[in-house]
C-alpha cells in the first residue's frame, strides 16, 4: 500500500557523498565526461559520466550490467543525472581508465560533460505512446550516432544540449534545450460522435484554447479547422478524438532555449524550422538541420556562449541569415502570446 | 466494516473504494472522493471513458479489496515473452552506429519488436487510449494504455516508482526494481522519465496491484500520475556540487514527509509539478517545466578569494575573459585585482561556475517561482518570481512549506478543471494571485511594474477574506 514514501536519502548515498555532504568547495573537468569534485577535506571526488541509450530506455539486462561495473569501480552506486546520463560518483583516480573501459565494453561511452555535446532527452514516442506525431527515441539515435566525436571531446563554445519530444505536449521537453525538435500534427482530431458521447463534452469545449471545439447535438462535437491550432489538448481528455495523419505529421526546430541565469537568461527556445517530414528511421532531413545550426553556432560564438546567448547578441536577422533558414509566416506569433514576440523598437541589425 | 466503492458503470470495475467511517472523518480523503465523483475517469479493466462512477455502500471484510479485484478480472495474462514474428528491417537500422541503441534494448526483453517496427514503416504510433488510473488502495502512480494493433500485441501498463533522492541508487536498490521488472513486467526500464521516476514498462493489467505490493515489500513506493502533486524533481545539490546554495535532498526528504498524501491521492484541478535546484544555474530546468520552481539564490556579493585568484590566473585562467562575459558587466579586471561592483551584480553564478577563487555569499534562502510549464492552454510560459527570498529552517522547513501549501490551496479552491497553475496564474493575473497566496508585493517580484492603469481597486488587503474580486 502507499504511504511508505521514498526510499531514505542515506542508504543510498554512495559513502564519499555521506562523509563530504555540502563540503564541496570546488570541481572542473578533467577530461570530458570525468569530473573532479574537491571538498573541505581535500578529498577528491572523481565521477564518470557516460551517455545513456535514447529515452534512457534500459533493459534489465543492461541494467544489472551497469550494476556490475558500479559494483567493481565504486563501491556500488550509481546516479542519474538530470539528463539521463549515467554517473559513477567515487571512482578512485587510479581506476579511472578501467572505468572508462568496462563502461566501454557495455556500448556505453563517457563524455557530454562542459563543452561538449550533452545526453539528449527525449520522450518514448512510438516506443509506447498514443500522441507521438513522430518517434524521439529514433531521432535522438541519428543525432548521436552524427555527434558521437563531440560527445567524447570538447569542440563546442559552450554546452551543448538537445532535447526531442515527440508531440506538443512536450513530455521530452523540446523547448527547455538549445535545440529542441518537437512533433507536431497538422491534421485535425477525428471525431467519433459514438466515442464522444462516453466523454464529458463540457469539458471537451473548455479545455480547448482557441474555442475551436463547438458541441454537437445530441451529445458530440464539432472542430473548427480554422481555429484549430492541433494542440492535442482535448485527444489527451476523450477517446473519441484521435489525432495523426502520416502523411501530414512532421517535425518543428526550435533554437535557443535553457534554464540557467548566466548569459541572456532563462528563454524557451523559440521557433527555427517550422516543419520537416517524418522520414523514417534516420530522419535525414532532420539531423542535416541540426547539424548544420550546431556548425554555423560553433563558428560564430564566442566562448562560454550558448545557442540563445549567442542569438541574443548577433540578433535574429543575423540568425536566419547564416543558417540560411527561410523565415515564412509561421514564425511570426499568432497566438494569445503575439505582442510580446512581435517588435516595437526599430533598433534592426541589417 | 461498512465500505463506499466507486465502480465502473460498465463493467463494475471498483475504481476506488473507502471505509465509511474514514470518509466521515478525514477531510483529505473526502476531497479526494468528492474530486473524483465529478472527474472523467479512464476505468484500467475495461478502458471505458467514463464520467459518472457507481457509487456501491457493501459490508467489507478486512482484506476483501485484493478478492474484489480478483472478481472483477478476467484471467491474467501470461508475462511470458511472445516471439516476434517478422523482418524488422527499420529497428535493424536504428540498431547501427556508434550510440548505444535503444533497439539493442528493447530487443534484449520481452517488449513486441513489431509494435515499434510497424510505427516506423507506418509512420505513425501503434498505441491506442491510455491514461492514469486508480485502484483500490493506489490512486497514483499507474498507467494504462490500450493498443491500436491488438494482434500484435495487448495494451501495456505502465508504473511510477518514486526515486530515492538526488537520483542516487545503491545497485541493490537498483537490482531490487530489475528482479521485479523481469518477473512481471517486459523487463524494460525508463531510467528515468522526464519526471524524474522509474517507469516499469508491460505490466498486464489485473498484476498491477500485485507489483506494486511486491515493490512496497522491497521499500520502494509508487506515485506521481493524476491531478497530484508530481514526483520533485531536485539537483545533485550538496551531495556532490559546489555550487549549490540550498540543501535541495534535505528539502525534498522534508517536502515528501509532509505532502506524501497530495502525491499519492490525487485531487487537484490538475497536475502541480514542483522541482527544486540548489541554484541559479538551474539544473533541473524548475523554471520552464514546473508549477512551482524553488531555486537557492543568495543576497550577499560574491566572495573572491584573491590569492587563489591570482594563483588561478597564473595557471592560465582568463579573468579578463569572464569580466568581458559577465552578463550585468558588474565584474572589473585591471589585470592584477578584480572588483564587483555589488549594485550590479545579479547573482546569476556564471563567474562562480567559471572561476575557483570566486564563491557564493553566505546570505542563502530560496526564491519560490509559480506557473511555469510547457502545455496546456497558452503554451510554454516560463516561472514567474512569487517569493522571491525564503529563509530556510531545516529539518521542517515549514515557513516554506507553509507556502507551498496555501499556493496548492488557492490552485485547488480556484482554478477551473484541467487548468495547470500556469494557465491560471494568466488568466486572474499576477496581482489577484498575489492577493488570494497572501504575498506582501515586493519589486523583486516583477521584470517592471504595469504599464496599463487597469487595477483592481475592489480587492482586499492580501490574504484576506476580500482579496478576491
Amino acid at each position: 500500500m502507499p504511504g511508505i514514501g521514498v526510499a531514505p536519502m542515506e542508504a543510498n548515498l554512495p559513502p564519499i557523498v555521506r562523509r563530504n555532504y555540502g563540503a564541496w568547495v570546488w570541481h572542473e573537468v578533467i577530461r570530458p565526461g570525468v569530473l573532479k569534485h574537491v571538498s573541505k577535506s581535500g578529498e577528491a571526488c572523481f565521477t564518470v559520466r557516460a551517455g545513456m541509450p535514447p529515452n534512457a530506455r534500459v533493459s534489465t539486462a543492461l541494467a544489472r550490467r551497469i550494476c556490475e561495473v558500479a559494483n567493481r569501480f565504486c563501491g556500488g552506486y550509481l546516479r542519474i543525472t538530470r539528463r539521463h546520463s549515467l554517473e559513477l560518483v567515487g571512482v578512485a583516480e587510479a581506476e579511472l581508465g578501467a572505468a572508462i573501459a568496462a563502461l566501454r565494453e557495455i556500448g556505453l561511452a563517457v563524455g557530454g560533460a562542459d563543452r561538449t555535446f550533452h545526453n539528449i532527452v527525449c520522450c518514448t514516442g512510438w516506443i509506447h505512446c498514443q500522441f507521438a506525431a513522430t518517434d524521439a527515441p529514433a531521432i535522438a539515435k541519428a543525432i548521436s550516432d552524427g555527434l558521437w566525436e563531440d560527445f567524447q571531446s570538447e569542440g563546442y563554445p559552450a554546452k551543448l544540449k538537445i532535447s526531442i519530444a515527440a508531440c506538443v505536449n512536450q513530455c521530452g521537453e523540446g523547448s527547455t534545450a538549445d535545440i529542441g525538435v518537437i512533433g507536431i500534427h497538422r491534421d485535425l482530431p477525428r471525431v467519433n460522435d459514438a466515442e464522444v458521447a462516453k466523454c464529458e463534452v463540457p469539458l471537451i469545449v473548455s479545455i480547448c484554447p482557441t474555442g475551436a471545439i463547438r458541441p454537437k447535438p445530441p451529445k458530440s462535437v464539432q472542430v473548427d479547422p480554422r481555429r484549430c491550432i492541433h494542440c492535442v489538448a482535448c485527444v489527451g481528455q476523450c477517446v473519441g478524438m484521435p489525432i495523426g495523419d502520416p502523411e501530414t505529421d512532421g517535425v518543428a526546430i526550435y533554437v535557443g532555449g535553457k534554464a540557467g541565469n548566466q548569459g541572456s537568461g532563462p528563454a524557451f527556445g523559440k521557433l527555427a524550422i517550422p516543419y520537416l517530414p517524418n522520414r523514417p528511421p534516420r530522419w535525414p532531413e532532420v539531423v542535416q538541420a541540426v547539424t548544420g545550426i550546431i556548425g554555423v553556432w560553433t563558428k560564430g560564438a564566442r566562448r562560454d556562449e550558448r545557442i540563445g546567448d549567442w542569438i541574443s547578441r548577433i540578433g535574429w536577422e543575423r540568425f536566419f541569415d547564416k543558417t540560411g533558414l527561410p523565415v515564412s509566416d509561421k514564425h511570426l506569433d499568432g497566438y494569445v502570446l503575439w505582442p510580446m514576440a512581435a517588435r516595437t523598437g526599430v533598433r534592426f541589425r541589417w | 466494516m461498512l465500505v463506499v466503492q466507486l465502480a465502473c458503470p460498465k463493467c463494475g470495475f471498483v475504481i476506488e473504494q473507502y471505509p465509511a467511517e474514514q470518509l466521515e472523518t478525514d477531510s483529505q480523503k473526502q476531497k479526494r472522493y468528492q474530486y473524483l465523483r465529478k472527474k472523467q475517469t479512464l476505468c484500467p479493466s475495461c478502458l471505458t471513458q467514463t464520467s459518472k462512477l457507481e457509487e456501491r455502500r457493501v459490508e467489507a471484510q478486512a482484506g476483501a479489496e485484493a478478492s474484489v479485484l480478483a472478481a472483477a478480472q478476467a484471467p491474467a495474462e501470461a508475462g511470458a515473452p511472445e516471439a516476434d514474428e517478422g523482418p524488422t528491417p527499420f529497428c535493424d537500422e536504428l540498431g547501427r552506429g556508434p550510440w548505444p541503441s535503444h533497439v539493442r534494448e528493447l530487443r534484449r526483453t520481452r517488449y513486441h519488436m513489431q509494435m515499434y517496427e510497424e510505427a516506423l514503416r507506418l509512420r505513425q504510433t501503434q498505441w491506442g487510449f491510455g491514461g492514469y488510473v486508480s485502484l483500490p488502495g493506489v490512486a497514483a502512480g499507474l498507467a494504462v494504455r490500450a493498443s491500436a494493433r491488438p494482434e500484435i500485441a495487448k495494451g501495456a501498463n505502465f508504473l511510477r516508482i518514486l526515486p530515492p533522492g538526488g537520483s542516487f541508487y545503491s545497485t541493490e536498490t537498483l537490482g531490487k526494481v530489475c528482479d521485479i521488472a523481469d518477473r512481471y513486467a517486459y523487463g524494460l526500464l525508463h531510467l528515468h522519465s522526464t519526471g524524474g521516476n522509474i517507469e516499469i514498462l508491460g505490466i498486464p493489467t489485473e498484476q498491477l496491484k500485485e507489483v506494486v505490493s511486491a515493490l512496497n515489500a522491497q521499500g520502494l513506493d509508487v506515485g506521481s500520475t493524476g491531478d497530484a502533486y508530481r514526483n520533485t524533481v531536485e539537483c545533485v545539490g550538496p551531495a556532490r556540487c559546489d555550487a549549490t546554495l540550498i540543501d535541495t535532498l534535505g528539502i525534498r526528504d522534508a517536502w515528501y514527509r509532509r505532502f506524501l498524501d497530495d502525491v499519492q491521492f490525487p485531487r487537484f484541478p490538475h497536475k502541480l509539478k514542483i522541482k527544486i535546484s540548489g541554484c541559479p544555474n538551474d539544473c533541473t530546468r524548475s523554471v520552464q517545466k514546473s508549477c512551482i520552481a524553488l531555486i537557492g539564490v543568495f543576497r550577499d556579493a560574491p566572495k573572491i578569494d584573491h590569492e587563489r585568484l591570482a594563483a588561478w590566473v597564473e595557471g592560465g585562467g582568463d579573468a579578463a575573459h569572464i569580466a568581458r562575459m559577465c552578463p550585468p558587466r558588474a565584474l572589473d579586471w585591471d589585470g592584477r585585482r578584480l572588483a564587483i561592483d555589488q549594485e550590479a551584480c545579479t547573482h546569476c553564478m556564471y563567474c562562480i561556475n567559471k572561476c575557483p577563487a570566486i564563491r557564493p555569499g553566505d546570505d542563502r534562502g530560496v526564491a519560490v517561482l509559480v506557473g511555469g510549464k510547457l502545455r496546456g492552454k497558452y503554451g510554454p510560459l516560463l516561472g514567474r518570481v512569487l517569493v522571491p527570498f525564503v529563509p530556510l529552517a531545516p529539518p521542517e522547513y515549514r515557513e516554506l512549506f507553509d507556502l507551498l501549501h496555501r499556493i496548492d490551496e488557492v490552485f485547488d479552491e480556484h482554478a477551473r478543471r484541467k487548468e495547470r497553475l500556469g494557465d491560471f496564474l494568466f488568466r486572474i493575473g499576477m496581482d489577484q494571485f498575489s492577493r488570494l497566496v497572501g504575498i506582501e508585493p515586493s519589486a523583486h517580484q516583477m521584470a517592471e511594474p504595469r504599464s496599463n492603469v487597469f487595477y483592481h481597486w475592489a480587492a482586499g488587503p492580501p490574504g484576506s477574506d476580500a482579496a478576491e474580486v
